[in-house]
């Protein structure tokens, strides 16, 4: 077996294919369904919603400009890694609706299982190093200019990201994004917990 | 935060809910293909093409007898839950063809995410100290005895499985359940570490 602490390339290689797989399969559900979420994801499908220019190309589009930052405030190897998550998400959601198709799904059920499928997702990638995007980078670096907590950036801006679909959307769209946005949530929450996953 | 040691119940539980939800997903994706799998799942599967009775039934049928070996090797809390494991399995194959289906799906990509969906469900259960039955288990008393991978021993009893599917399906079927079990026992193989996730 290899070395408990550190993840060989091929792990890395794994958990973020894994990890980009069971995202673009949530991202399938998300953009199925019509539903929005929060951070990079969400900004992308608000906008694709809004303009019906293509989910994929704009996610990809949105998520470029925060690399450097995530270079410069978690360092190349991160960079790269989520570098590699978001082009390779970007291609997987233009590519799997051709392979797959939902006949039918239960708004409810579509909700809890994009929160569980993003949130598997969003743990192995970041277990393995990298991210789905940089709007949580720039959380971050406010954090470090200024002092104001990342968590509650990232709320504020999930909170201003919902109002304005509100604009868009009808209301029982919203109420399924907002308990997917939850699933998710909670999920990583409980599960992203680098005391009991001590590999890097 | 709660203690590294130790999962709450809690913990469990949403470990236990995303297992069964993901692995029923799964066996929908599965059915769905007309593929088999590895373990007492395929097991069941199998059963259920060869009579034409409903996979959720078989499947909670066969594990009936495995309960008794689980208690004794491995204890009762390790029992319960993975009483409720694939009891929500079960219930949830009954009840979720109401609520989701899959529409057109290309065979090798849903054998892929087949793969990827039930082995993090596995790695799900097995964190929080749970299995899907009675080969799992099997496995899992193996690898702490002898320390042998349980996904090797697993490959092993899919093997003579698969050879049985020969006789039921197309061969291009039994391929294509072939890389969908290569995924499972890979993403068990190189991701179920004691060493790494240190909780229980």
């Amino acid at each position: 077996m290899s070395d408990p602490s550190h993840h060989s390339l091929i792990e890395d290689t794994q958990g973020i294919a894994f990890g980009v797989c069971m995202a673009a399969v949530g991202t399938h559900v998300l953009t199925h369904m019509g539903f929005v979420a929060g951070q990079t994801v969400g900004v992308a499908a608000l906008l694709s919603y809004a303009t019906g220019w293509p989910f994929p190309a704009l996610y990809f589009a949105v998520s470029l400009p925060f690399l450097w930052l995530g270079w410069r405030r978690m360092g190349p190897r991160f960079a790269l890694k989520t570098f590699i998550a978001v082009a390779a998400l970007s291609l997987a959601t233009a590519l799997l609706p051709r392979w797959l198709e939902f006949e039918r799904i239960n708004p409810a059920f579509a909700a809890i299982l994009f929160g569980a499928l993003f949130g598997i997702a969003a743990l192995a990638v970041v277990r393995h190093g990298g991210s789905f995007g940089g709007l949580s980078i720039l959380w971050l670096l406010v954090q470090d200019r200024t002092g104001f907590q990342a968590g509650y950036a990232q709320l504020i801006f999930d909170a201003l990201l919902f109002a304005v679909a509100a604009l868009f959307l009808d209301w029982h769209v919203l109420g399924w994004s907002f308990l997917g946005a939850v699933v998710f949530n909670l999920f990583l929450a409980l599960n992203h917990r680098r005391d009991r996953y001590i590999a890097t | 935060m709660t203690g590294t040691a130790r999962h709450t119940l809690i913990e469990d539980a949403q470990g236990l809910a995303y297992g069964a939800t993901m692995a029923a997903v799964a066996i929908v994706l599965l059915t769905h293909l007309g593929l088999v799998t590895g373990q007492t799942a395929g097991l069941a599967v199998l059963i259920s093409y060869a009579t034409g009775w409903t996979f959720g039934v078989v499947f909670f049928v066969i594990n009936i007898p495995f309960y008794y070996l689980g208690y004794r090797k491995m204890g009762l809390a390790f029992t319960v839950k993975t009483f409720v494991a694939v009891a929500s399995l079960s219930g949830l194959t009954l009840w979720l063809p109401g609520y989701f289906a899959f529409g057109a799906v290309n065979p090798w990509m849903g054998a892929v995410i087949f793969g990827l969906m039930s082995g993090s469900a596995l790695l799900a259960l097995f964190r929080h100290g749970a299995s899907l039955g009675g080969i799992g288990i099997l496995g899992l008393i193996l690898q702490d005895r002898f320390g042998w991978r349980a996904g090797w021993v697993q490959l092993g009893f899919d093997v003579i499985l698969f050879s049985v599917a020969l006789t039921i399906l197309e061969p291009a079927s039994v391929a294509v359940s072939f890389l969908g079990a290569v995924v499972v026992n890979l993403v068990i193989a190189i991701n179920h570490r004691r060493d790494r996730y240190i909780a229980t």
